[in-house]
Order: structure tokens, then C-alpha cells, then sequence
């Protein structure tokens, strides 16, 4: 049990916006109504936020994996973590290693994180990753927009076939949702070919076409009543004049949910990198207007980062324009992935468009129940970062200064030097948890109410919000302090959340042939064994009349 | 590869005898959707230095010059991008041009390429240069078509070992913890080169067999200092050893992961029961005999956390 009093607490779920409140806990890590002899936290002078909640972020599986391998010179440099009592060692920097991971994690205040993108075949590895992640809760998303066996099934019109076949491999991968990347586009790069063009068919399948996929996916994941929408990662990611197949994109979708991934890499003006602007106030005009869709920045931070996406094709344009290190994994039947190592700098125009741009979004947004703190780690920037963005969002004064760094011709391509909006703590606490929780439904997360998990973070109150939300005076995790005074008091080991969606039982059947034919390992293995998930928190979901 | 490779490479390596399922299970003996015809619509190409049982298989042998491989890719590299390449660079590869033009006409014109490579390559040599060149080449062909690369591995579960060894350390092998961290340094910090300096003051070994494969300095520090072996099976090291603890074997007797040279994870269903404790068992209760010790470095004597450099 424990209690905090006299903090400043805000929780725009609960709808206290820096009130003076007393906060209890009780022995099952939840919040309480009450607690009476047990350890006080007096927090006067320090403001109260709800854990904070990564909606999209890459720390485990064969990709962030393999850039781990690639990037040892990075790991020479970055920060080491000593072996303690109570922590054991690793490294920080450009992709963490595992345990590191959740120490920079909870070291910032977070202490849920979603896991954005995880082949069928490779959710094994990914759950034995996130498994040693410690503090923090966590829940992955499947890669399916290029599933073989799912794409053959919305090429002959099987819809309902389709359904099946998506909650099939959902419940083989235990995991919690579903993710869409370049819809079409990575079935098209195993020959080495891509889709950029949503009415363009799909190269090897007929007259299929991106734009198909995508709203019968988003239909699937409503149909099968999951409780985070389809997970979009739009076709043409990173190209100049993409806004116009990310709003063609948004106008299939209608009627829809889908959050939309990193916005900030689909919303780009101009017919080349010369000539590439930001067109986000198009982008973020859509969203003012259609308030039940939701995204993450995808927001950009100066400096080295590597990036990783399932986006095969992006990744080997990147590989020619930068001349840096390349690593592609084509994964069967499933999805692909591509690693390139990259530097933003403020003085390379295309870069000081998107750094630009992510804020833009973040700023032109007006809900932040709509638009969440991201830099896509590690792609635009690694999640240890975000204190930086915070303190750009809530200072306009610190983002002119910022400004003056960029080229002069940056001038008219984008809009950020025309806002003045400055985030205030509760929208912050919006952004960076009850907003993805909310997008996630995870309801016992990002919230105070009684019967919520206990995840909290106490800040000292500072003029400097980057050192301020850097390093957090406490972090609880599910009633446990894990964080004091900048050291790791506790790594207790977190949950894995994950959906078991209703599915006809011929399924297995059904499938069976199909992937003998074209995977190379038996059907009997392929599925992730429940005992392997370390504290599954298993939520079963029905179909939606 | 299973299903598209129509264009597949062995470099360096004898798959017919040291990988014996790859060519039914994997690669050039599949029919898939889209290479109908499995065997007929697919070209094989080996690349050795003598003639192995997998040329057999081979549509295109090429019998390339020991020692010359780094300067056969280099010259495909050239050849690929259309430049001057001397007939006595060619020549000393012990191939002709002709042979090699129609090797980069065949890999230009391809679906799906991919280049498998050995030890033959990456042992021999040049080494990792050797490996490095290949990528570079197998990178460079994405200009013209799909091309991937990858080693062919062997000895158990090794990309199980690594793997782990990199989300949880960052690296590969050849780490050292002494600093309390993980560092990073083949051929300072790698199993052989500590043992041939003597450096370390016990051993645990599981899984291997360093015994058979060591340069004799090594195996005799192996036999100067406590060294314990986690084995099934009586092995030359497991002989030298002061302590050798049977366990059941992996896979047969024992159940876990292990992880296919793709990086994929699979499975293991033990078919038998053991007497023998598995592998997990055994460091598991070693650990925990650890915990009960006191914490054995005196307060204050490790070194700081190192903070953020530049």
C-alpha cells in the first residue's frame, strides 16, 4: 500500500487538470479509494502524471535485433548500464539492448509500450525479447497488409475467409492487434517492386489493389471487435507529394477506426527532394475534422539514429541516397524488413522539413486525445529523446531558437514558424499517456480511477522541462516504486497484454494446406505456445454485430 | 527462397554433404506458386575451389583459384556496373571472361537471386572481407534486380547463442563483462584469444567442444584452470575437465528454442525422457546457489556509472 499527497496531479481521463489530490494505492498494485498506515510519498512541489504510454515503438524482435548487430560502433559511445544488485548491464543509444530498454523507459516515466511491428513467424523471438524488458507492460502488433495466404483470400473476394485467416494468425502470435505497413507494397518487394498508388493493383495479385487492402483490414479489425483499430503504416512513406496518398488513404478509411502511424513521414508536399515542403496543416485540417482517427507524430530528432521499418522497398531507396550500411530480411510469406543507419541534421533541408513537420502536427492537431508523442523509434529518433519534444511542444520560444539553425531555404516550405501554440501540462499528459491508452483500450491505463493499474510518475516542478521530464523524482509501476532519485530501486517484470479473437475452428484446417505449400517450417510449430508468454493478460474479443 | 528464389548461389561451401536438407527443404528442389516447375525453373550456381559432392546438383560450376575469392567478387562488382575489368585480373581467377559474363548476365536477368556462402568464404583467405564483398555485391544487384545474401551455419544452435547474446549485450560474441558492462572486442575479448593469454581463471562450457577445435595453448590453460562442462556426450573437453555435468540432450531429451540460420525460432518437442537434468536446469540452480552467497565485490569497489559521452 501506499499514498501520495500534495502532489499537483493532472489525469485528463479523470478530468483533473493540476489539482492538489491525495492518491491511494492498495496491495494489489491499483488504485484505491483510501489507504490508511503505509508508506507516504510527500509530493508537495511535484506534479503528478498517469505512466506514460508509447503507442508505436520498435525495442524487440529480429529487427531492431539485427540493427543492434549492425551498429556496434554506436554501442562503443552511448551509455553504459552497470550491473547492480538490483539491474543487470546493457547499453543505451541508438537501439537499447533488452534491459536497458525498460531502465530507460521507466527512468522516463513510461511504463507501458506497444510494440508496433512483429512477423507471425518471428513472434516467438519478439515475445522472448519483450520478456526481458523489465518494468514495463507491454503488448505487440502483427504485421498482416502482406500476408500471402490473407492477400489471396481478398483477391478472390473471400472477405469472410480473409476474417478467419487474420484471427487465426492474431491468436498463433498472441498478440494484440493489427498492424498494416505499406499495404501491397512489401508483397511487391520480394520482386523487388513496390505500391505506391492506392488503385495501382498489386503486383502478382490480379487486380487487387492497396486501396482494397487497407479498408478491408480496417474492417476485419472492427468486425473482430479488437480493442486497438488497424495499426496503418500508409503506402509511399517518406516521398515527396505523399500527402496525396496519405488523404486518399484517410478518405478510404472513412467510416472506419485506424490509427495512422508516424503521420509525420505521410505528409509531404512537392514532386521531389528539391522541391519537398510539409503539408501537414492538409493533413492535420483531417484530423480536426474527423475526430475518431488517431496517430502518433512519427516526430523527427536531430542526430544518429538507425532506422528499421517492414517498408523493404523505402529501406533500399534510403540504402542509395545515404551510401550508409543496409540489411534486409525478407520474411516468407509475411512481411520484410529494411535497416539503414541515418543522421538527421539541421542542415540538410529534407531533414529540417521533417523535424519540422513532426512538430507541426503535434502543434496543428488540436485534440491531443488525437495525436500522441512519438519518434517511431528508433526512425525519427530514439525514444529516450521525447523530454526534448516536450520541451519544444510546451515552449515556442525554445522552438524559435531551434528554427534559427535551420537552412534559409527551408523559408515557405513550412509552417512551423507561424505557431504560437504552446502545449499545457495536461495536454502533455494527453499526448504521452491517457491519449494512447485510450487508442490502445487499455482502460486500466492512463487513468486514475479506482481499479486502474497504478502506474504513476512524479516530476520536481522546473522552468527546465527537458530536465524535468527527464528525470523524474519517482516512478510507479503497478504500486511499486521502481524509480528514486534518478536510480533503479525495483526491475519487477511487467505483462504482456494480448486478444484472443473468435474464429470459425476450421480454420486450422483451412490453413494447414495453404502453408505447407509455401512456408518451410511445420504447421504444428508455428503457433507461439501461451505458456511462453511470461503474465499473459489475455483478452478475449467477440464479434461485433 | 523457398518460393521465388529462381536464381540461387553456394559459395564456399558443400551443402549436398554439410547441409543435407537445405536444397529439398529450402531452396532448388521446391515448386511454389510462383516457380511452378520447382527444380526446371530454377538455376544453381556453385562457386568452390574443388569439386565437392554438391556439384552434382549444380547447373554452372565454377572452380575458382584458392585464395582468389575476394578478387572474383570484386571483379563481378566491376563486371556488374559495365566497367573495365583486365584479362589478367580475369586470369587469375582461374575462370574466363565468357564464364563470368554469362554469370552477370544470368544474375542481372533473374526474379530473385540469392547467395548462400560458407565457411569456404568466410574461413578462408581475405575472411571477413571475403563475407563483406559478397553483401556489398549481393547489395549492389538490388540496382537491377532482387538479390539477398546469407551464411550458411553450422555447429548446433549458434544463431540461437547470438541472437540472445545481442538483445541482451548489443553484440554478438567475443564480449567481455569485466567492467561491469558489456564491451566488445573479436580477437581481444573472443573464447580463444583469452585462453591463449591465459587471461581467464575458470571456464564453463556448454554446448561445445573446444577440446577438438582449439590451438593447443588454449586447451592446455583449458586443463591449468577449473573448467566446467555441461555435455551430453564425453568430449575431448569435457575429458580435460575438472567437473563434467551430463545433461539431456537438446532437442532429443530436452526441450527450448532453437534458432534456424534465418534467425527464425523453433520449437524443440523431446521424442525421449532423460535421467540427465536439462542444460536450463543445471545454470538455473547454479544461479541460485550464487544468490544465497553474499554479494562477493566489497561496497564501493566497482566502478561508476559511466554517463553519456558527447
Amino acid at each position: 500500500m501506499l499514498r501520495i499527497t500534495g502532489g499537483k496531479v493532472y489525469a485528463p481521463a479523470n478530468g483533473i487538470d493540476g489539482v492538489v489530490k491525495d492518491l491511494f494505492i492498495d496491495d494489489s498494485g491499483r488504485f484505491a479509494a483510501s489507504a490508511e498506515g503505509c508508506r507516504t510519498i510527500d509530493a508537495a512541489g511535484m506534479i503528478v502524471f498517469p505512466g506514460g504510454v508509447d503507442v508505436h515503438t520498435h525495442v524487440a524482435g529480429g529487427a531492431i535485433n539485427f540493427a543492434r548487430a549492425m551498429t556496434p560502433e554506436d554501442h562503443r559511445r552511448t551509455q553504459a548500464f552497470m550491473r547492480t544488485k538490483t539491474r543487470r548491464s546493457g547499453l543505451g543509444g541508438m537501439a537499447p539492448t533488452t534491459f536497458a530498454t525498460g531502465y530507460l523507459y521507466a527512468g522516463m516515466g513510461f511504463t507501458t509500450l506497444n510494440e508496433a511491428a512483429v512477423p507471425v513467424l518471428s513472434a516467438r523471438h519478439t515475445h522472448e525479447e519483450l520478456a526481458d524488458i523489465p518494468i514495463v507492460d507491454k503488448s505487440s502488433l502483427t504485421l498482416m497488409a502482406n500476408n500471402e495466404i490473407m492477400l489471396d483470400q481478398l483477391q478472390k473476394g473471400e472477405y469472410e475467409r480473409a476474417k478467419q485467416v487474420v484471427a487465426w494468425y492474431l491468436w498463433a502470435a498472441k498478440s494484440y492487434g493489427i498492424k498494416a505497413v505499406n499495404p501491397g507494397g512489401v508483397a511487391a518487394w520480394k520482386y523487388g517492386k513496390d505500391a505506391k498508388q492506392l488503385t495501382t493493383p498489386v503486383e502478382g495479385y490480379g487486380n487487387l489493389t492497396p486501396g482494397t487492402i487497407v479498408t478491408q483490414l480496417a474492417q476485419i479489425c472492427d468486425d473482430l471487435g479488437l480493442p486497438h483499430p488497424m495499426h496503418l503504416h500508409c503506402n509511399n512513406l517518406g516521398a515527396p507529394g505523399n500527402i496525396t496518398t496519405t488523404l486518399d488513404t484517410l478518405q478510404h478509411l472513412e467510416g472506419r477506426r485506424a490509427h495512422i502511424a508516424h503521420s509525420q513521414y505521410h505528409a509531404y508536399g512537392g514532386d521531389g527532394w528539391d522541391t519537398m515542403c510539409s503539408e501537414t496543416a492538409q493533413l492535420a485540417e483531417y484530423f480536426n475534422t474527423h475526430p475518431g482517427i488517431t496517430t502518433d507524430a512519427g516526430a523527427v530528432v536531430f542526430g544518429d539514429t538507425v532506422t528499421i521499418t517492414a517498408d523493404g522497398p523505402w529501406q533500399h531507396l534510403l540504402y542509395k541516397l545515404t551510401g550508409r550500411k543496409w540489411g534486409n530480411l525478407d520474411v516468407e510469406n509475411e512481411t520484410g524488413c529494411g535497416i539503414v543507419p541515418y543522421t538527421y541534421r539541421p542542415s540538410n533541408l529534407v531533414n529540417a522539413v521533417q523535424w519540422a513537420a513532426g512538430l507541426e502536427l503535434l502543434l496543428l492537431i488540436k485534440s491531443p486525445w488525437q495525436v500522441f508523442l512519438s519518434t517511431d523509434h528508433p526512425n525519427g529518433g530514439c525514444f529516450w529523446r521525447y523530454p526534448e519534444i516536450i520541451e519544444l511542444l510546451m515552449r515556442a520560444d525554445v522552438r524559435k531558437e531551434q528554427l534559427q539553425r535551420l537552412p534559409d531555404k527551408i523559408k515557405g516550405r513550412i509552417t512551423l514558424p507561424e505557431i504560437d501554440r504552446e502545449y499545457t501540462l495536461l495536454e502533455i499528459a494527453t499526448a504521452m499517456s491517457a491519449g494512447p491508452a485510450r487508442a490502445l483500450g487499455l482502460t486500466q491505463k492512463g487513468n486514475l480511477s479506482v481499479g486502474s493499474d497504478a502506474d504513476l510518475v512524479l516530476y520536481h516542478e522546473d522552468d527546465n522541462i527537458a530536465q524535468m521530464f527527464s528525470h523524474p523524482r519517482y516512478v510507479i509501476k503497478g504500486g511499486e516504486i521502481v524509480l528514486e532519485d534518478g536510480e533503479i530501486r525495483e526491475a519487477p517484470q511487467g505483462r504482456e497484454f494480448l486478444v484472443r479473437p473468435a474464429y470459425d475452428p476450421g480454420t486450422d484446417e483451412f490453413i494447414r494446406p495453404l502453408f505447407e505449400d509455401c512456408y518451410t517450417m511445420s504447421f504444428e510449430n508455428y503457433p507461439v505456445e501461451i505458456e511462453r508468454i511470461e503474465h499473459p493478460v489475455v483478452r478475449d474479443c467477440h464479434k461485433v454485430q | 527462397m523457398k518460393q521465388r528464389a529462381d536464381f540461387i548461389v553456394y559459395w564456399g561451401g558443400n551443402p549436398a554433404e554439410c547441409h543435407p536438407r537445405h536444397f529439398t527443404k529450402y531452396t532448388i528442389m521446391q515448386k511454389s506458386k510462383f516457380l511452378p516447375r520447382g527444380r526446371k525453373d530454377r538455376t544453381m550456381v556453385l562457386v568452390d575451389i574443388r569439386e565437392t559432392k554438391s556439384v552434382k546438383a549444380a547447373d554452372i560450376f565454377l572452380q575458382v583459384r584458392p585464395g582468389k575469392d575476394f578478387e572474383l567478387i570484386t571483379i563481378l562488382r566491376a563486371l556488374v556496373k559495365g566497367q573495365y575489368v583486365a584479362d589478367e585480373a580475369i586470369a587469375e581467377t582461374g575462370l574466363t571472361r565468357e564464364t563470368l559474363d554469362d554469370l552477370v548476365h544470368r544474375m542481372k536477368t533473374c526474379k530473385f537471386g540469392c547467395f548462400f556462402f560458407g565457411m569456404g568464404l568466410s574461413m578462408t583467405r581475405g575472411k571477413h572481407m571475403n563475407s563483406a564483398a559478397l553483401l556489398t555485391l549481393a547489395a549492389e544487384m538490388n540496382a537491377f534486380t532482387k538479390f539477398v545474401a546469407m551464411p550458411m551455419r553450422g555447429h548446433g544452435n549458434v544463431t540461437g547463442a547470438d541472437v540472445i547474446m545481442r538483445w541482451q549485450t548489443g553484440f554478438p560474441f567475443g564480449i567481455s563483462f569485466n567492467r561491469g558492462y558489456p564491451r566488445y572486442n573479436p580477437g581481444e575479448f573472443s573464447t580463444v584469444d583469452l585462453l591463449v593469454r591465459g587471461d581467464c581463471d575458470a571456464a564453463f562450457i556448454i554446448g561445445a567442444d573446444p577440446g577438438a577445435t582449439m590451438p593447443q595453448p588454449a586447451i592446455d590453460h583449458l586443463k591449468r584452470i577449473p573448467t566446467i562442462v555441461l555435455d551430453p556426450h564425453i568430449t575431448h573437453t569435457s575429458k580435460l575437465a575438472r567437473v563434467h555435468i551430463t545433461t539431456a540432450p537438446q532437442g532429443i531429451a530436452a526441450p527450448g528454442t532453437a534458432y534456424r540460420m534465418d534467425e527464425l525460432p523453433m520449437p524443440l518437442k523431446p521424442a525421449l525422457k532423460s535421467p540427465y537434468p536439462t542444460d536450463e536446469e543445471v545454470v538455473r540452480r547454479i544461479n541460485e546457489a550464487i544468490a544465497q552467497k553474499p554479494f562477493w565485490l566489497p561496497e564501493g569497489s566497482q566502478p561508476q556509472l559511466l554517463t553519456t559521452i558527447g
